[in-house]
């Protein structure tokens, strides 16, 4: 099996769904030509041809609105946001048109549109290329929000998400898309949205993340076995729908949960988790719930690497949650 | 050989202590199983513990007297057989209660081999129990519900956490009444420090302070309670029993003893057929009247530690001989501070019988949370009018009273007039009965 990184994954689903189904189309700024800023569009211009991979103005209320006339219309548009802090002049079309079409025409239209766009800090771009928006669009009916953490995953999700009838927000972390390499699968298969994994099973404490901090949290986990606490870790892979299920199922085994994100605590996706798991897991819990995230300023141009929730701050929620007397 | 270290078992209703009344074994002692121990005075009742195992008896903690704690030890046994020096492990579902209102076990108390903390499952809510009340702890969900399952009122348990957090630990430990010494003790805070003032009178003194506890200390919160919940109105009426007092006059000297009370309480049975909402009790929490289908009617009894409410069960299901038999057996029981738990709880209806010394009225305090309560004064030979003629009767004045807020007051003269309609005329009463 050949080993790919998450750039490569990505640029392999859309090849493939591409080739399969000639309904397919992408667009977004520097998508074509230039094959994309972080390349994940490399050779699809050539291979498609420009009536297939669209390069846009830097219009993103512009590139949604086009991909949603585009899917009424019949296609499946994968248009990219070139950084997901770029997402929000099209905020009003993704919240108010791709999410509401069906609801609106009462299921006689959807819109079948995947928008991918690398979301994350880590990679010294400062505040514009940094942010994890994520929680802005998981409070909206209609939409579903995924977010991969290995080349496996993202492949296998992105054909998913293309081939799903409704809007997918896909999520790439960006601070992975090449450190993050593994085997993947020649060919067609798809990993089905809406099913978180458990990583690493573990009995003293839950760890719940997703994207590139399930890799931060993994280290923490591994951090935390040589001081004897045993973690199971959960990478959440799909925000919205949410398997509620397995996070309940962990949690009420272990009785402890940290919760990781690069998002600001503050209304972060985790403060929904937190409030979930008191709800269905709430006689179970043993210690308060704790999350290790972001902190509530704007993305800093320096201390990048103390802004984000890494595995020793993590490794320190673990012991502080672990060590809390029930 | 080993020791074995009874505790005093938690016999529910929120007891947490009792005053040992009399010592029934002294250290030397060999017991066998089951063997009365020791009577026990709870603010319910009096309890005779036995003794659940086999054993010499090597200690017996506290004087005739002095209060015992719940889970704290009473009675050190030396038992046959190798082990830990530890009680038997804690039983982790709940054993029998330890006293149920239906069981009319030998042994007013059960005690199992490990002193269980099992509360009563009271199908009402149990009455407000001053020493836990209000107490708040502080615990994560999961100690509360493992609390739960261990049948462990976690309000009296004493947290050695973190700012006083009861912990998992502190529960088992509670619960296992074995456990590391700074846990399984009760919370000491709540409990009214009464024991400290000195009771006898010094020679000269110009006061004497007298323990409120046990019994005087449950009437004291009884009765407060009704003050604050109760809003009374109290109506009063004569009743001519000349026929009742020559039909019961007939019936004893055919040799069959019974008292007037048995008739009252027959009467207001009847009367309470036509007015139901009279045998009933006001759920303030859920904000509904809660109405009896069962007749359990508590009677007050004058015993030396204070006012006791014994209570006769399912007056409509026995006879007036039955119910007379029981009343004397439940008084006697009473005043000899005998009664078991079963003989003093789950009233639905109290009558207060004023004696010899009746008055002419009387303004009895509702048992709360019931909604109404009957007291019968002296029977007295008294002039009065019938037929335009100056006759003397045997008259006895009826004195009820009523929570005004769920009894309205003309039916409660209904109900007066209803249960007087019945001891006029006595034979009334059999076509009533079931």
């Amino acid at each position: 099996m050949p080993v790919m990184n998450m750039i490569e994954a990505v640029r392999d689903a859309l090849k493939l769904e591409m080739e399969r189904d000639p309904d397919v189309v992408i667009l977004g700024e520097d998508v074509g030509k230039f094959g994309g800023v972080f390349r994940a569009t490399a050779g699809l211009y050539e291979q498609f041809g420009a009536d297939r991979v669209m390069d846009t103005p830097l219009a993103e209320g512009g590139i949604i609105g086009t991909a949603v006339g585009m899917a009424l219309y019949g296609l499946r548009p994968v248009p990219e946001i070139q950084f997901s802090d770029f997402i929000w002049p099209a905020f009003d079309q993704i919240t108010s048109e791709v999410a509401k079409y069906r609801y609106r025409s009462a299921g006689q239209y959807t819109v079948p549109m995947t928008i991918r766009t690398p979301v994350g800090g880590g990679i010294k771009g400062g505040h514009y290329h940094s942010q994890s928006p994520e929680t802005y669009f998981v409070h909206t009916a209609g939409l579903k929000v995924v977010c991969p953490s290995n080349p496996y995953d993202a492949k296998g999700m992105l054909i998913s998400a293309i081939r799903d009838n409704d809007p997918v927000l896909f999520f790439e972390p960006k601070r992975i898309y090449r450190a993050a390499k593994g085997e993947v699968p020649e060919g067609d298969y798809t990993v089905p949205l809406g099913k978180a994994k458990v990583v690493r099973e573990g009995t003293h404490l839950t760890v719940i993340a997703w994207g590139a901090m399930l890799h931060e949290a993994m280290d923490a986990a591994k951090m935390a076995e040589e001081k004897g606490i045993d973690c199971e870790v959960i990478d959440v892979r799909s925000l919205l729908p949410l398997d509620l299920d397995t996070l309940v199922a962990s949690v009420k085994k272990t009785g402890r949960v940290v919760v990781v994100h690069e998002a600001p605590k503050n209304n972060g996706f985790g403060g929904e988790l937190v409030a979930l798991l008191n709800e269905h897991a709430f006689t179970s819990l043993e210690a308060p719930p704790k999350r290790v995230t972001g902190w509530d300023t704007p993305f800093p141009y320096t201390l990048e690497m103390e802004y984000l929730p890494r595995a020793p701050r993590i490794l320190m929620g673990i012991e502080e949650t672990k060590n809390y007397v029930a | 050989m080993a020791t074995f270290e009874f505790k005093l078992p938690d016999i529910g209703e929120g007891v947490v202590e009792g005053e040992i009344m009399k010592w029934l074994v002294k250290p030397g002692d060999i017991l066998v199983e089951d063997q009365p121990m020791v009577e026990v005075m709870t603010d319910k009742a009096t309890v005779t513990i036995p003794s659940p195992r086999a054993g010499k008896v090597m200690k017996t903690v506290g004087k005739e007297g002095s209060i015992a704690k719940v889970h704290e030890v009473l009675v050190v046994l030396e038992t046959e057989g190798a082990g830990s020096a530890k009680p038997a492990p804690a039983a982790v579902t709940p054993a029998p209660a330890a006293a149920k209102s239906n069981g009319a076990s030998e042994t007013p108390v059960r005690a199992t081999p490990a002193p269980v903390v099992a509360a009563p499952r009271a199908p009402t809510p149990a009455p407000p129990s001053a020493n836990l009340e209000g107490v708040k702890v502080l615990a994560t969900p999961a100690t509360r519900r493992l609390a739960r399952e261990l049948d462990v009122d976690i309000r009296g348990v004493r947290g050695t956490g973190e700012a006083g957090r009861v912990t998992m630990e502190d529960v088992r430990g509670f619960a296992g009444g074995a456990g590391v010494q700074s846990t399984g003790t009760y919370n000491s805070q709540p409990i009214p420090q009464l024991r400290a003032v000195s009771s006898p009178a010094t020679p000269g003194a110009l006061e004497e302070r007298i323990p409120v506890r046990g019994l005087r200390k449950k009437i004291a919160e009884k009765m407060a309670l009704s003050e604050a919940h109760v809003v009374p109105f109290t109506f009063v009426e004569e009743c001519d029993v000349t026929a009742l007092a020559e039909a019961r006059e007939r019936i004893t000297k055919s040799g069959i003893e019974v008292t007037y009370l048995p008739f009252v309480m027959k009467a207001i049975v009847a009367a309470m057929k036509k007015h139901p909402t009279i045998n009933a009790s006001y759920d303030e929490q859920a904000n509904e009247l809660v109405v009896k289908r069962a007749y359990h009617f508590g009677i007050g009894v004058a015993t030396d530690a204070g006012l006791t409410v014994v209570v006769v069960h399912d007056v409509d299901k026995r006879s007036i001989r039955d119910v007379s038999a029981e009343l004397k057996r439940l008084s006697a029981d009473a005043r000899a501070s005998k009664s078991k738990i079963e003989d003093v709880q789950g009233s639905t209806f109290t009558i207060t019988s004023l004696g010899a010394q009746g008055g002419v009225l009387a303004t009895p305090v509702v048992n709360y949370p019931e909604v109404a309560i009957l007291g019968i004064h002296k029977i007295k030979e008294t002039p009065v009018v019938r037929n335009g003629q100056i006759v003397i009767r045997k008259m006895m004045n009826v004195s009820g009273s009523f929570d005004h807020r769920m009894i309205d007051g003309h039916v409660g003269a209904a109900f007066i007039y209803e249960v007087i309609k019945y001891l006029e005329d006595p034979n009334l009463l059999f076509v009533e009965m079931v």
